[in-house]
C-alpha cells in the first residue's frame, strides 16, 4: 500500500516539476531574443552597464510622439539635436550652442556643455528677427549610414504640424509663416536650398532665444519614414526600431520592463557614449526602487523623499544624494470667482469666501508654511512667493518679503472683511459660515502632510476646512472645469517664462487659470515681456508682475522643492542641471567594481 | 455531459456580451478623460482634441457603442490608447506569459502545501501540531500581500541579500547560457511566488482541514479502519478523495487568477503582468484595453466555473450533469 502511495506521490511530484519547467520555458521564450544578446556577461555586466530605475516605461521612442519623462530622456540620447542647450545657473537664462556659435558667451563656471553634440555649425538671425538660417554639419550620419540633411528637418516639421499625428510639440510651430492663419505654409516657412542649409521664416519678429528654442525640434530620418501613412504613424513598427545619430542606440526594449541602450560606435554627436551600456529599468514601487539603490542593483533613482535620506545613506555609504532645482512648487488654490454663477450665466462675480484679496492674504498668513517645510521637506524646500522661481535669477524679484505666519493679523484682516466668530467658534458673515473642502489628488504623501497642517492652522483662526482626496484623473478634470472651491496642487515651471495660460483674464482661453483670477495689468505685462527681443529687457515687467501676484494672492504659494536624486558613487563626471538629471549622461563614467568598497 | 457543456457555453455568450456592454458604458460615463495627459501648459489645446478624434471619442456614446459593437463582432477589440496604439490583444499577449508563469507556480505550491497542511491538521486534530498549524495558517491568511512582500524584500533582499528585490532577470542575463538564464529567472521568482503561495496555501489548508474532519467522521471511514486497513490507505485513498471535492471549486475559481494576475505582487516586484496592465489601463482611461481585459477575465470566470462543475462529475460519480 505504502508503495502505491509513494509511487503516486512521486508521479505527482514529477508532473508538478514538468509543469513548472514548462511554465518557466514559456515565460523565458516569450522574452528571449538571440539578436538582442548582450555583449557583456554575468558579473562583468554591471561594470559596463549603468542602471537607472524609472517609475514608468517610455510611451514612444519617437521624438514626435514621446511624451513621458522616460521617453524624453532616451530620445535625447538616441537622436541628433540641432543645438545643445544649457541652463546657466548664475543668471537663470537658457543658453543655446551650435558647433561654432553660442547665444551667450559664458565662462566655464557658467556652462560645461560640449557644443560638439550640436548638428548645426552656426546660425544667423535676420535683422528683422523673422528669419533664422542654420548651417548644418555635413559629417553626421544616421545609424544606417545615410547623411543627416536639412530635408530631414523639413520633413519632420511637416509631421510635427500634422493634426493626424497630434504631436504634443506642435506649439513650437506657432510662429512659422501661416500659423497666424491657422495652417503653417511649409513651402514658405521652411526652406532647404541645399543639404546643409536650413531656413525658418516667421510671420512676426521672434526673439532669438525663442526662435532657437522653437526651431531645434528633434528630426526623424526622412528616408525611413517617408512611406509611412499618417494614419499609421502612431502604430508603425518603425516606432520600435528608432534610427538615430546620437551617442547611444537602442539595443533592446522589453516593454514595461527595461530599455537597453548601447554606445553608438559611429556617433560623432559629440562621440560614442562613454559608458558602454545604459539600462533603464521600470520599477513602479518606490520602496523597491529605494531597496534596489541600497543593494546596488540600480545606480540612479530619482525623486527620493527627504525622510528616507538618513536611513539610505547609513545603509550604504556608496550612495550620495544630489539636488537640483527649483522648478516645482505646491500651492493652495482658492477659487477667486463664484464658479456656480460663472457656469450658469457666464458672469464673473467674486467667490463668497475667497473673492477678496484681503481674505486670501489672511489665509496665506494663517498657514504656517515654514512648519510644512521643517516637518517634511527640511533643507530641500524654500518658501514660495510667486511662480517665478528663484533659480531664474534674471527675473526673480528678490525684494519680495514672504508673508509671515501671523494668525493674529490673519484674524484681524478677516474681521475687517466682516468675518466674525459664530457661537460654534467658526467665522461667519451674513449667516454664512467660513467652511469649505480642500481637495487634493490621491497618493501624494507630501500634499497629505501639508493639507493636515493647513487644516489645523485654519481651524485655529475659526475656519472649518474639510480634507477631500480624489483620484488624480478626476481631480484634474474637476480643476479644469473649475468645479472646486479650494485645492492643493502643484506646478512644474518651464524655463522660458510664459504664465498667461495660468493667469490670463480671458477665462475661455486661459485653460489653466483654475482660480478665475483676472487682472488686466498682468495680461499687459505678459504681452509686453513677450515683445522684448532680449529676455533680460523684460526684467522690469516680471518684477512688477511678481509684486502684483504677491499683493493679490490669487493662490497661496507654499514652497519650492528641490528635486532629490540618489546616485551610486561609482558614477563619475555627472553634472546635474535644472534642465534635466541626465543632461550630460553621455559624459558619465563608471568606476570598475573592484574599486568600490562597500 | 457534452450537451451540458455546450449548453453552458451558449448561455455564456450573452452573459459575457452583457458584461462587456456594461463595462463599455461604465468606463465611458465615469469621470476622467483619456486625453487628459495632453492637457498641459506648453501643449497646444488642439492636441487633446486631435487625440480624442483619433480615438473616436468625439461621437456621442450610443454611436461609439454601435461602432464598437461592429468591430467586436468582427473580432477587433481595437488598439490601446495608452500603449503606443498596439492592438489590445498584443498587449495582453505580452503580459500573459509572465502572469501565467507566476500564477501557475503559485497554484502548484498553493495546492501542494495547502492540502498537505490541511490533512496533517485534520488527522492530528486538537494536538499541539494542529493548533500551531491553524494559528500559523490564520496568521499568514490574514496578512496583506503587499505588506508581506515588502517585509520579505527587506528581510531577504536587504538584510540578508539572498534574492533580488525585483525584475525578472539580472542585468546581462540574456547573454548567459539557457540553463543559467532559467536558473536566474527561478531565482527572481522565489520571493514573489513564496509570498503568493504562503498566503494562498494558508486558505486552502483551512478548507481541506474542515472538509477532511467532516469526512473522517463518516461511517465508511470507520468501516475501512474496522476491516483493518492501514491508516495511510484510509486517509489517502478513502478520506482524501472525498475531502477534496470542495477544493475542486477552489481550483475552478483559481483559473481567472492565473490569467488576471496579482496586482500588488506585480507592482512591487516590477513584473509587467496582467494585473499591472489592467490597473494601468484603468488609471489611463484606456477604454479598449479595459474592455479586452474584462473580456479575458469574464470568459475565464465562466470557463472556470464550468471546469469546476465538470470536475465534480468526474470526481464524484453521484453527480450527473
Amino acid at each position: 500500500m505504502i508503495n502505491i502511495c509513494t509511487k503516486r506521490v512521486a508521479a505527482l511530484c514529477q508532473f508538478a516539476a514538468c509543469l513548472m519547467l514548462a511554465l518557466l520555458a514559456l515565460s523565458s521564450c516569450s522574452r528571449r531574443d538571440g539578436s538582442h544578446r548582450l555583449a557583456v556577461k554575468g558579473g562583468g555586466a554591471m561594470d559596463s552597464t549603468l542602471v537607472i530605475a524609472m517609475l514608468g516605461d517610455a510611451d514612444y521612442l519617437n521624438p514626435l510622439l514621446g511624451s513621458t519623462v522616460t521617453s524624453s530622456n532616451i530620445i535625447g540620447l538616441i537622436y541628433p539635436s540641432l543645438l545643445q542647450s544649457e541652463f546657466d545657473t548664475t543668471t537663470g537664462l537658457m543658453n543655446y550652442m551650435a558647433l561654432e556659435k553660442k547665444l551667450r558667451e559664458v565662462t566655464p563656471a557658467q556652462g560645461k556643455k560640449d557644443p560638439k553634440g550640436a548638428l548645426a555649425k552656426s546660425w544667423q538671425m535676420s535683422k528683422d528677427q523673422q528669419t533664422i538660417t542654420y548651417i548644418l554639419r555635413n559629417d553626421v550620419f544616421w545609424n544606417d549610414g545615410k547623411r543627416v540633411v536639412s530635408g530631414d528637418f523639413k520633413f519632420s516639421y511637416q509631421l510635427y504640424g500634422s493634426p493626424a499625428i497630434a504631436s504634443t510639440r506642435q506649439q513650437y510651430l506657432a510662429e512659422l509663416i501661416g500659423a497666424d492663419k491657422g495652417k503653417v505654409d511649409f513651402d514658405r516657412a521652411i526652406l532647404t536650398p541645399d543639404d546643409t542649409t536650413l531656413v525658418f521664416k516667421f510671420y512676426k519678429p521672434v526673439p532669438e532665444h525663442l526662435a532657437l528654442f522653437h526651431t531645434s525640434l528633434t528630426p526623424l530620418p526622412s528616408h525611413q519614414w517617408k512611406n509611412v501613412k499618417l494614419d499609421e504613424f502612431r502604430h508603425s513598427p518603425l516606432n520600435l526600431e528608432p534610427l538615430g545619430a546620437g551617442p547611444y542606440r537602442l539595443k533592446s526594449w522589453q516593454q514595461q520592463q527595461e530599455i537597453v541602450l548601447a554606445s553608438s560606435r559611429s556617433s560623432n554627436l559629440p562621440k560614442p557614449g562613454t559608458i558602454p551600456q545604459i539600462t533603464f529599468r521600470v520599477v513602479p514601487d518606490y520602496t523597491v526602487r529605494l531597496a534596489q539603490l541600497q543593494t546596488g542593483a540600480v545606480d540612479v533613482v530619482e525623486g527620493i523623499k527627504p525622510e528616507d535620506f538618513s536611513a539610505l545613506l547609513k545603509a550604504n555609504r556608496q550612495i550620495e544624494i544630489k539636488t537640483v532645482g527649483l522648478r516645482v512648487y505646491d500651492y493652495v488654490g482658492w477659487s477667486n470667482i463664484d464658479q456656480n454663477e460663472y457656469h450658469k450665466s457666464g458672469k464673473v462675480r467674486p467667490h463668497p469666501l475667497f473673492g477678496s484679496a484681503r481674505v486670501r492674504l489672511a489665509l496665506t498668513e494663517a498657514i504656517d508654511r515654514e512648519a510644512i517645510i521643517d516637518g517634511y521637506l527640511k533643507e530641500y524646500g524654500v518658501i514660495c512667493n510667486t511662480d517665478i522661481s528663484p533659480s531664474l535669477k534674471w527675473a526673480c524679484n528678490e525684494r519680495l518679503v514672504p508673508h509671515p505666519f501671523d494668525p493674529a493679523r490673519a484674524t484681524s484682516l478677516l474681521k475687517a472683511e466682516g468675518w466674525l466668530p459664530g457661537p460654534d467658534g467658526i467665522l461667519q458673515k451674513q449667516g454664512r459660515k467660513f467652511s469649505f473642502s480642500l481637495y487634493t489628488n490621491a497618493g501624494n504623501q507630501r500634499r497629505n502632510y501639508a493639507s493636515v497642517i493647513i487644516q489645523q492652522n485654519l481651524r485655529s483662526i475659526g475656519i472649518d476646512c474639510k480634507l477631500e482626496v480624489q483620484e488624480s484623473n478626476v481631480f484634474f478634470e474637476n480643476l479644469q472645469q473649475r468645479k472646486l472651491d479650494a485645492w492643493l496642487a502643484g506646478w512644474s515651471i518651464g524655463l522660458e517664462i510664459d504664465p498667461l495660460d495660468v493667469w490670463g483674464s480671458d477665462l475661455n482661453k486661459s485653460r489653466f487659470n483654475f482660480t478665475g483670477y483676472q487682472n488686466p495689468r498682468i495680461d499687459a505685462l505678459c504681452e509686453l515681456a513677450k515683445q522684448k527681443m532680449d529676455p533680460t529687457g523684460a526684467r522690469a515687467y516680471w518684477l512688477e508682475y511678481q509684486e502684483i501676484l504677491h499683493r493679490d494672492q490669487p493662490i497661496t504659494f507654499l514652497y519650492w522643492m528641490k528635486e532629490t536624486q540618489g546616485f551610486s558613487r561609482r558614477i563619475e563626471g555627472e553634472e546635474l542641471n535644472i534642465s534635466g538629471t541626465f543632461y550630460n549622461i553621455d559624459d558619465w563614467r563608471l568606476r570598475p567594481s573592484a574599486n568600490v568598497a562597500l | 455531459m457534452l450537451i451540458y457543456i455546450l449548453k453552458r457555453l451558449l448561455i455564456a455568450v450573452p452573459l459575457i456580451f452583457g458584461v462587456l456592454t456594461l463595462t463599455f458604458f461604465i468606463t465611458r460615463l465615469a469621470p476622467g478623460d483619456p486625453a487628459a495627459f495632453f492637457i498641459q501648459p506648453g501643449i497646444s489645446p488642439n492636441v487633446a482634441e486631435q487625440i480624442r478624434a483619433q480615438y473616436g471619442l468625439n461621437d456621442p456614446v450610443p454611436i461609439q457603442y454601435v461602432k464598437w459593437l461592429a468591430n467586436v463582432l468582427q473580432g477587433d477589440f481595437g488598439r490601446s490608447f495608452s500603449r503606443a496604439q498596439q492592438p489590445v490583444f498584443d498587449v495582453i499577449a505580452q503580459a500573459l506569459p509572465i502572469t501565467v508563469t507566476i500564477a501557475g507556480l503559485t497554484l502548484i505550491a498553493n495546492f501542494t502545501f495547502g492540502i498537505l497542511v490541511g490533512i496533517v491538521s485534520a488527522v492530528r486534530q486538537n494536538t499541539f501540531l494542529d493548533r500551531f498549524l491553524t494559528v500559523t495558517a490564520l496568521f499568514f491568511y490574514s496578512m496583506p500581500e503587499f505588506w508581506f512582500a515588502l517585509m520579505m524584500i527587506i528581510l531577504f533582499a536587504l538584510k540578508f541579500p539572498l534574492f533580488p528585490a525585483s525584475g525578472l532577470n539580472e542585468i546581462g542575463a540574456e547573454g548567459s547560457s539557457p540553463i543559467e538564464f532559467v536558473l536566474d529567472r527561478l531565482w527572481h521568482l522565489v520571493l514573489p511566488v513564496t509570498v503568493l503561495s504562503i498566503n494562498g496555501a494558508a486558505g486552502i489548508a483551512r478548507y481541506v482541514r474542515g472538509s477532511m474532519l467532516e469526512v473522517i467522521r463518516q461511517d465508511y471511514i470507520r468501516t475501512a479502519r474496522a476491516k483493518g486497513l492501514p491508516e495511510n490507505r484510509v486517509i489517502f485513498k478513502h478520506a482524501l478523495r472525498n475531502a477534496l471535492l470542495p477544493v475542486i471549486t477552489l481550483m475552478g475559481s483559481s483559473l481567472p487568477f492565473i490569467f488576471s494576475g496579482a496586482l500588488f505582487i506585480e507592482v512591487i516586484f516590477a513584473f509587467p503582468g496582467m494585473g499591472r496592465v489592467t490597473v494601468d489601463a484603468i488609471f489611463a482611461r484606456d477604454y479598449p484595453l479595459i474592455i479586452a481585459n474584462t473580456f479575458v477575465s469574464g470568459s475565464l470566470i465562466v470557463l472556470g466555473n464550468l471546469f469546476a462543475d465538470v470536475l465534480y462529475a468526474v470526481a464524484d460519480p453521484r453527480i450527473k450533469l
